[in-house]
């Protein structure tokens, strides 16, 4: 018995690790993948992988409404929590959240709702009690000590995870399963309904250890749970130490805090489009990098990995667009988008992403002309311009085209690239530094590649860029129009501003991209064909490191899907497309609606 | 072997002083000679550092195993018996001299490297000593009177490492005097007044800059060798370009006297900047200064004792976040808010109206406003947020205008909006307020006093320095903006018109810790385009018209002496080899793609420039050596030219 409780810590220690990682929404996507009926291969493989089948597999069109009923208690929840907080939320979001809810609310189940708002302190007994038997007590009472809102904000998101337990003990050992009197069966039930069908979904791993009611938030701890499974002792304890009570507590303090966290955390449901015609629907939290978002699209396309992959954002209204930066906050990018934005994401591979780093003779010398250069020289440029203490600018300069403020016409000027800014040579001047005159500085706005202007915006070329503040999506005074003679002057001065604008990140970020590049080459080197491996292990490290984002699925599809869909468009969407979503009429529709982690979290 | 009269001059004796004849043969060996002469004289003290000084062949007789034949000394020669370590008196990069025993005896690289190791300068390799320019014969009285900070007491050690004590060097911790002198090599020195920085000499043009340049001492011969005396003046400078492996925490004295050779380097435009940057540059300093005068303890604490200080208060800041957070949330809920009377004008609007006064509101990151007060229960006329906005400031002290201004963006532009202040006390509440949202933070951040403060303290500075000119400054929070920027913008701005400027540019670093604010600083001298470059004035061959080479830290470039317009760039990286013929004094590179160039050097000597090549690619050499210890042997061979063959 105290082997057990070891052991527990042990496990609750792993989601500790994973609780920030970027796989947390893995399960999340598969699920809404689950829906749109796209996994179901994936699903079939773990299926043939795993030898134990889950003993109770709940029917698909059950699990649909219990998901609907189960997150919108949540969301609920929430608002009450932030209105009370006085927090910073975006209530806006939140309503229109609200309202799509609305309509499915009314047939829901209210006792549901109210039973997980207020939730009977009862039943936070049911999650001390299910591991520490009848020693739990202490840490028990405790718990009730906590301050009033820390404990409300545990109750309510205990009450899932207990919920979760509770279905997971009931199925290793029915005793546990009568202790929970208080619990009101119906939503009991539910709850478990729930986790079950939609773990099944997705993992088809149904023997859940007890340990994994607070991984719920991420499917590799789920799965790691269930590889344990076969240690599990089907016993459970009834006695404790005191030492172990307060341990307990501790973590159990802990959790609650860290759901806290959670709970306050913005999500946003995106839609994946695949150049197929096929969609695939994901969600990102507002921690989310854009690295993070395109590994995990990436492992879910079976696009052969490149460092090229690219979020590529296109305003549709003022005709540009713009590759997100890897190191970028996807979420805080798309809120500036409008409510009613033609706005897209895509997801498509963009040799000019790093382009800089591949060729850097091109971008760094300001040379006008193209040209080879050793890849033993390369290096050395680069780390030459990105390994000092500062980065050094390239030196772009040279006559480029103005649209002036509100007008229709194109000037000509002649343009600077400095550290601190875009300067232009004043008429009559000569161009020393002291004389410039500031265009503008890179602090609050974004470089755009600018598409067709020459029919648009009358422009003398095609090659234009756009200087605008992220926010801005509408035509306005205060975009910045530059057109240049030629797309190679074009691209330099792009690739200038990025650097100018982003220093060293912009070499991590490539460093980083093709870091896993390597490591997704080893992978597939290792379990697939050997024309393959020997092809690709030949000329890259053979480090052992395996990608953090690749999971076991992740490694066997890819291998056996190949580089079938390798591009994919990805548009946000609302929430009530989400809602359509479950009646089977999916469509596109772009925007976004925050939701609070904990929704989803809890699958 | 016949006996022979030899004479050497024993400087201890004093000037007036006949030589001391000896009687020697050609097979004595220099030790035995320095034995003899010291026999002769009859004192008794430590010669252990003097040594012998031929003058006419100008080189010392260190070898002392070696025989006057094989140094090939006859009687003709004058000998000079001397100290190796003589006082020096040294420009340093901040301004201020210090007087302090040198070698003379050995290449000013190593005499460098001895100057470095007393102050407790890493990498002393990126430094070196320069001629400075001849001071004008009127200031003479005044240089009397400058203060020199005395090291010559300092004992010479020879360990490469000096023991640290509290964080300087254990020679500093001797007395309160020398602890002043540490604080001075550590600590920034506040602005200079506008008088001395238009006192100062500028470099008008790249040809000065050039002659500048050429001053640079030859660092594989010694002092004496290239004419410095004793009690000479000369500059310990940062010479390369390129600055290996900063570490605020090992390099205070370093990282201060760089900042101030930068600061010097701006001030007299000795490098080009836009006026953004100086502003910024201005803002900066005022920084910098403010800062270390509050803190000025901050960095000389030991660096264990740091780690260990950091680490505690990190462990504290996570104890008290996972205690505390209930009650930081029921604090939350009861988040500051400001509430005022203040007016509003939306420039952009096409309307005519003027202010107009509103209740305003500032809760977390937005501000509404609401008709007045008692209405101000229900809905507001408008919010704004200000998350991501750009605010600027607006203000004339005398004109008790109190402007703030702010960009919102929206999706359809940026929305500009005035918000209008009664008095300074207002203003700097509603100001930092602004200044929190834009970057996100709530009026409940802990950096909202200190925004507060700080913005008042720049208030101050615009009252005084828009009062009466010649007055002292009243405060240390007072100081004249023009103190902060060239001379240029001294006759182009008023002080008055300079501070909101400067302020603008203030507040995107008035949070940075001092270290943290001179390594902006460092930073943003770096990018600027012509960083690093020292100029010769050269001939290339086959040209008839003089052009200036530009030498930076990882290229060479050509200028157009006439338009001042790069001509072509050359870098490092391309370089196969090059050549100095010393008996034409012209040096020839070679780069990949059989690129030849040749040029004489008419400014400086060939070998300052060949030192530079040399020096900078050793200095790029560095971060392939794993090893903490200074290739000496490397420097020489790649900056020695003939001397090291």
């Amino acid at each position: 018995m105290d082997q057990l409780s070891d052991e527990e810590v042990e496990v609750r220690d792993e989601e500790e690790e994973e609780e920030d990682s970027d796989k947390d929404d893995q399960d999340l996507d598969k699920m809404f993948g689950a829906w749109l009926g796209e996994l179901d291969k994936l699903t079939q493989s773990l299926d043939d992988g795993r030898p134990e089948q889950p003993p109770q597999q709940e029917a698909p069109l059950r699990q649909e409404t219990n998901m609907a009923n189960f997150s919108y208690r949540f969301s609920i929840y929430n608002i009450n929590e932030a209105l009370n907080q006085g927090e910073n939320v975006d209530l806006d979001a939140l309503m229109a959240d609200l309202c799509s809810i609305e309509q499915e609310l009314s047939t829901c189940d209210s006792l549901t709702l109210t039973e997980s708002i207020r939730t009977p302190p009862s039943r936070l007994q049911v999650r001390q009690k299910a591991p520490t038997g009848h020693h739990g007590r202490p840490a028990l009472a405790s718990n009730f000590s906590l301050d009033d809102i820390t404990a409300q904000l545990e109750k309510a998101s205990l009450s899932m995870d207990e919920a979760a337990r509770q279905t997971s003990s009931h199925s290793l050992s029915s005793r546990q399963h009568r202790r929970t009197g208080s619990v009101g069966t119906v939503s009991e039930h539910e709850a478990r309904s729930i986790v079950h069908s939609s773990r099944s979904s997705v993992t088809s791993a149904s023997r859940v250890s007890v340990n994994s009611a607070s991984s719920m938030d991420s499917l590799d701890s789920v799965l790691r749970s269930s590889e344990s499974d076969g240690q599990q002792p089907s016993v459970m304890p009834s006695a404790e130490g005191e030492e172990q009570a307060a341990k307990l507590k501790a973590e159990n303090i802990r959790v609650a805090l860290e759901k806290i966290k959670e709970a306050q955390v913005k999500k946003l449901v995106i839609r994946v489009h695949l150049s197929d015609e096929s969609s695939k629907t994901m969600m990102v939290d507002e921690r989310q990098t854009v690295r993070q978002v395109l590994d995990s699209l990436l492992e879910k396309s079976h696009c052969g990995y490149s460092p090229d992959w690219s979020l590529v954002e296109t305003i549709n209204e003022l005709q540009m667009e713009r590759i997100f930066e890897d190191h970028e906050n996807l979420v805080e990018n798309l809120l500036n988008w409008t409510r009613d934005s033609q706005n897209l994401l895509m997801f498509t591979e963009r040799i000019e992403k790093y382009a800089v780093f591949k060729n850097p003779q091109n971008y760094l010398l300001g040379r006008k002309e193209t040209c080879e250069m050793a890849e033993r020289n390369k290096e050395a440029l680069l780390e030459e311009c990105f390994g000092g203490s500062s980065v050094s600018v390239p030196e772009m300069e040279g006559v480029l085209w103005l649209k002036e403020d509100g007008k229709k016409s194109w000037k000509k000027r002649y343009f600077l690239l400095r550290a601190s800014g875009i300067y232009y040579v004043p008429k009559g001047k000569a161009k020393a530094s002291r004389d410039l005159v500031c265009f503008l500085q890179l602090d609050h706005v974004n470089v755009y590649l600018g598409q067709d202007y020459k029919s648009k915006y009358k422009a003398p070329t095609d090659y234009c860029m756009v200087l605008k503040h992220p926010q801005i999506q509408k035509k306005s005074q205060y975009i910045k129009y530059l057109c240049c003679d030629d797309v190679r002057t074009l691209q330099q001065w792009i690739h200038s501003i990025r650097i100018a604008k982003y220093g060293k990140q912009l070499y991590i970020n490539f460093q980083e991209a093709m870091r896993r590049t390597e490591a997704a080459y080893d992978w597939s080197s290792l379990s697939s064909s050997s024309i393959k491996s020997g092809s690709s292990s030949s000329s890259l490290p053979e480090s052992q490191s395996t990608h953090s984002s690749q999971s076991d699925s992740g490694v066997s599809e890819m291998t056996s899907s190949g580089h079938a869909r390798s591009q994919s468009v990805v548009s946000s969407v609302f929430s009530d497309a989400w809602r359509r979503g479950t009646q089977g009429e999916f469509k596109s529709v772009h925007l976004l609606c925050t939701y609070s982690t904990q929704i989803y979290k809890r699958y | 072997m016949a006996a022979w009269d030899l004479s050497v001059t024993v400087e201890d004796l004093g000037s007036d002083a006949p030589p001391v004849t000896l009687s020697v043969d050609s097979g004595l060996h220099v030790g035995g000679v320095i034995l003899k002469l010291v026999e002769k004289t009859q004192i008794k003290r430590d010669w252990s550092d003097h040594a012998l000084w031929w003058e006419q062949k100008q080189r010392w007789l260190l070898r002392t195993a070696w025989t006057l034949d094989k140094y090939g000394i006859h009687a003709d020669a004058r000998l000079v018996f001397m100290p190796q370590h003589k006082p020096l008196r040294l420009g340093l990069p901040n301004g201020i001299t210090l007087r302090l025993r040198a070698c003379f005896s050995s290449s000013v690289f190593q005499t460098v490297m001895g100057i470095c190791r007393m102050l407790n300068i890493r990498h002393p390799e990126e430094l070196s000593l320069l001629q400075p320019v001849e001071e004008k014969k009127k200031k003479k009285d005044k240089n009397s009177a400058e203060e020199i900070y005395d090291l010559t007491e300092v004992p010479l050690s020879s360990a490469s490492r000096p023991c640290l004590y509290n964080g300087m060097p254990a020679h500093f911790a001797d007395s309160p005097q020398m602890e002043a002198i540490y604080k001075m090599l550590s600590v920034t020195q506040p602005p200079p007044a506008p008088e001395v920085i238009a006192k100062q000499y500028r470099a008008a043009s790249v040809v000065d800059k050039a002659h500048i340049h050429g001053r640079w001492l030859d660092s594989s011969r010694c002092l004496l060798q290239q004419g410095i005396q004793e009690n000479s003046r000369l500059w310990l400078r940062f010479k390369y370009f390129a600055f290996y492996d900063m570490e605020p925490k090992y390099d205070v004295v370093r990282l201060t006297q760089l900042y101030e050779q930068a600061r010097w380097a701006i001030l007299l435009e000795d490098i080009d900047c836009t006026e953004e940057e100086m502003m910024l540059f201005g803002a900066l300093q005022y920084h910098i200064s403010k800062v270390s005068q509050s803190e000025p303890q901050m960095l000389s604490s030991s660096a264990a004792m740091d780690d260990l200080e950091s680490a505690l208060q990190s462990l504290e800041v996570k104890m008290e976040g996972e205690s505390s957070s209930a009650s930081e949330m029921l604090e939350n809920m009861t988040a500051p808010e400001l509430n005022d009377y203040l007016k509003i004008f939306r420039p952009k609007r096409m309307t005519l109206k003027g202010y107009k006064q509103y209740w305003f509101k500032f809760q977390d990151t937005s501000i509404s406003y609401f008709k007045s007060k008692e209405e101000s229960i229900g809905e507001p006329i408008q919010q704004i947020n200000l998350k991501g906005c750009e605010v600027a400031p607006d203000v004339n002290v005398t004109a008790q205008k109190f402007l703030i201004r702010l960009l919102i963006p929206a999706p359809e532009g940026m929305n500009e909006v005035y918000l209008r202040c009664e008095n300074e006390q207002q203003y700097a509440q509603w100001m930092a307020g602004c200044r929190l949202a834009s970057k996100g933070k709530s009026l409940a951040d802990s950096s909202f006093q200190s925004e507060i403060q700080s913005i008042r303290s720049f208030l101050a500075m615009q009252k005084t320095s828009s009062g009466t000119h010649g007055n002292a400054p009243a405060n240390d929070e007072s100081i004249n903006t023009h103190s902060l920027v060239s001379p240029r913008y001294h006759k182009k701005y008023k002080a008055k018109q300079l501070t909101p400027r400067i302020l603008d540019a203030y507040q995107n670093v008035a949070q940075l810790s001092l270290t943290d604010a001179v390594m902006r600083f460092l930073q943003i001298w770096q990018a600027l385009p012509d960083f690093g470059l020292s100029y010769v004035v050269v001939r290339f061959k086959g040209s008839r018209k003089d052009e200036v080479l530009g030498i930076g830290p990882n290229r060479l470039i050509r200028i157009d002496l006439a338009v001042g317009d790069v001509v072509k760039t050359w870098r490092y990286n391309n370089m196969k080899q090059w050549n100095v013929n010393w008996d034409i004094r012209q040096v020839a590179i070679e780069f990949e793609g059989n690129i030849n160039i040749a040029f004489a050097c008419v400014t400086a000597d060939c070998k300052i420039v060949h030192e530079f090549i040399g020096g900078y690619i050793f200095m790029s050499t560095r971060s392939r050596a794993k090893s903490d210890t200074l290739n000496e042997e490397l420097f020489h061979k790649l900056t020695g030219g003939h001397e090291a063959l």
